[in-house]
């Protein structure tokens, strides 16, 4: 037998028919059940969805063509061969525009029906192939992703393809590009999916505490340390480890984290005992990691056992047509959220936003979006709705060069010292993690008295010190702020009309 | 009948003696009752069902070669001049040639045998 085995039905009223058909089927090595009616044979096509049919079109209840219809109308997808004692090229054609993939004239031999079948099943095949390729290719959503531009598609394709391993990924790609998203879809299209996904991010923690969130500690295993506490690692146990910002991790720290990553095993802070947990890693950064190794940043060990599976994520300005499938995503989203009633852009707006180089990648286009429905209302977004920073570069072409920082709610330097202490930010993010500040593994630190000015002037420094810490990022900062970040905008916005605030 | 230890041999090489003996049998059950069929429905005069037994008997002739029997049931499904006092006739003639049919298959599959 040179074929994989197939199931196939024989649809023939005639039993000398059939049990020939059969015969010869079955030493081809295929899987054979017989209907003696075009109803019957329906009703075994919906049960036993053979990979083809051989179908005979005279039949005592109602013809082949009339079948071949209901299997098309009930979506079951088979390879149909009309087997016909009429050579006529009449019935060929019929039976063609019918959807069968070919017929056989009776009587037939065993080489002819081999052929035949197999043609027809390689032919389904590949229609099958073809159809999973265009899903794959057409998408415009992946696991949160927007967009169905080339780059993306790639990136789509990589993550499902590491999905089911346990291979470490490191994940590239410019600040705003979603570099937790891609790990978040590692981790959803994992079948780790039902266990923790733990974020962590080595830029935002103190270097001293470090070690102490990504392994835990023990109880009165430094100053503050009054309880035992599971650090990041125990709490992705059986799922996935996103360790992000990783090239800001210090060397002192990257070497612990290599021998966990080699061992599995890992000591809480002032705990001798080792721990064993079964973690996937997928880790991130915004720079070029082989760079920061030759730089000596990075160790080289290390690099080698994170840097497995590559993802590299494309900026915005590279993604063609998904600007504007994701500003029309946010704008549904903070419309409704904002209670406006906006249904989509100008062609002006459009152009405008495809014209701009987006230097904070997504994350500046929903601050822009964010901003716009905050400030403004009406059917459709218009140019002039657009902060000038954006509209100011419209009209050349994408600038590739990165701006360092997004310029859609500029915000200058403030003109008084800004005395506020840093404001920690949430490490944590996952199922059944809260957000625990800092303070609370830390010594408590000396009460400062603050300086006293007028209240509006402590919100404004306030607001602009939360902006500095998250890089412009309008709904982090208002999430460190604990306020929702339309109160940011109509705040920048009645800071810019009052000349409180300098354009970037 | 012309043809049919043509198609047999052709038979007989695709399937093998036994598979071959299995579908003869078949093909015997049905030439018994589709031709006791046709001249039931000969007798009564019913076309519709003389028809379909003919065209059945076709289907099964033409399943194993047996290209004379094949050719006479289609002429009796399709000719326009056969009407109730002719079915009769029709009927037994191709009773005889399912008779032939089945001699020289059984011919056919008794040399199997014997080689």
């Amino acid at each position: 037998m040179s074929e994989a085995p197939a199931r196939v039905l024989v649809v023939e009223d005639t039993p000398t028919q059939a049990e020939l058909a059969r015969t010869l089927l079955r030493g081809l090595g295929h899987a054979v059940r017989v209907s003696g009616s075009a109803g019957a044979a329906l009703a075994e096509a919906r049960a036993w969805e053979p990979d083809a049919i051989l179908l005979d079109i005279e039949l005592p209840d109602y013809n082949g063509f009339e079948l071949m219809r209901q299997l098309k109308g009930e979506g079951i997808d088979t390879a149909v061969i009309v087997v016909t004692a009429n050579a006529s090229i009449n019935t060929a054609v019929e039976a063609m525009r019918g959807g069968a993939v070919d017929f056989l004239v009776k009587p037939y031999a065993k080489a002819r029906l081999s052929v035949t079948l197999a043609n027809a099943l390689e032919k389904r095949s590949l229609v099958a192939q073809l159809r999973s390729v265009k899903a794959r290719l057409d998408r415009d959503r992946f696991f949160g992703f927007i967009g169905g531009s080339a780059p993306m598609q790639a990136a789509y394709r990589t993550i499902e393809s590491v999905a089911a391993s346990r291979a470490s990924v490191f994940i590239t790609g410019e600040s705003g590009t979603g570099k937790e998203l891609a790990a978040e879809a590692v981790h959803k299209a994992s079948p780790r999916a039902g266990r923790s996904f733990v974020a962590l991010n080595c830029g935002a923690i103190p270097r001293d505490l470090l070690e102490s969130e990504v392994f835990g500690h023990v109880k009165g295993a430094f100053t503050g340390a009054t309880a035992d506490r599971p650090g990041a690692a125990k709490l992705a146990d059986g799922g996935t480890l996103f360790l992000d910002e990783i090239g800001e991790m210090p060397l002192e720290m990257q070497v612990k984290l290599l021998r966990f990553v080699q061992t599995g095993s890992f000591a809480p802070v002032g705990s001798s005992r080792l721990e064993r947990v079964d973690v996937r890693f997928v880790c991130a950064t915004n720079r070029d990691p082989m760079l920061e190794v030759q730089a000596g940043r990075f160790r080289e060990d290390l690099y080698y056992r994170l840097y497995v599976v590559p993802v590299e994520l494309p900026p915005l300005r590279a993604r063609g047509g998904d600007v504007l499938l994701i500003a029309r995503h946010f704008l549904a989203q903070f419309s409704k959220e904002e209670g406006r009633r906006f249904q989509g852009f100008s062609p002006e707006a459009e152009a405008a936003l495809r014209g701009y180089s987006w230097p904070g990648n997504v994350r500046q286009l929903q601050n822009v979006v964010r901003n716009i429905v905050v400030l403004h209302d009406g059917e459709r977004v218009e140019a002039a709705m657009i902060p000038p920073p954006v509209l100011r570069t419209n009209g050349s072409a994408p600038d590739p060069t990165p701006v360092p920082a997004p310029v859609a709610i500029p915000v200058p330097a403030p003109v008084l010292p800004d005395p506020v202490p840093a404001v920690p930010e949430p490490f944590w993010s996952g199922p059944g993690l809260a957000p625990e500040p800092v303070a609370a593994a830390l010594p408590p630190p000396p009460p400062a008295e603050p300086e006293v000015v007028p209240l509006a002037e402590m919100e404004r420094r306030l607001i602009l010190a939360a902006l500095r810490r998250t890089r412009q990022d309008v709904p982090r900062a208002a999430a460190l702020l604990e306020v929702n970040p339309s109160t940011v905008y109509r705040k920048l916005a009645a800071w810019r009309a009052a000349g409180l605030l300098a354009e970037a | 009948m012309t043809g049919t230890r043509g198609f047999a041999a052709q038979l007989a090489e695709d399937l093998g003696p036994e598979d071959l003996r299995h579908v003869l049998n078949v093909f015997r059950g049905d030439l018994d009752r589709l031709s006791e069929v046709l001249r039931v429905s000969a007798a009564a005069g019913d076309g519709a069902s003389f028809r379909r037994a003919a065209h059945s008997l076709a289907g099964a002739a033409g399943a194993v070669g047996a290209q004379a029997l094949e050719q006479a049931c289609r002429l009796a499904m399709t000719r326009a001049d056969i009407g109730a006092a002719q079915m009769p006739g029709v009927a037994a003639d191709i009773a005889a040639l399912c008779q032939g049919a089945l001699a020289e298959l059984a011919a056919f599959a008794g040399g199997l045998d014997r080689a």
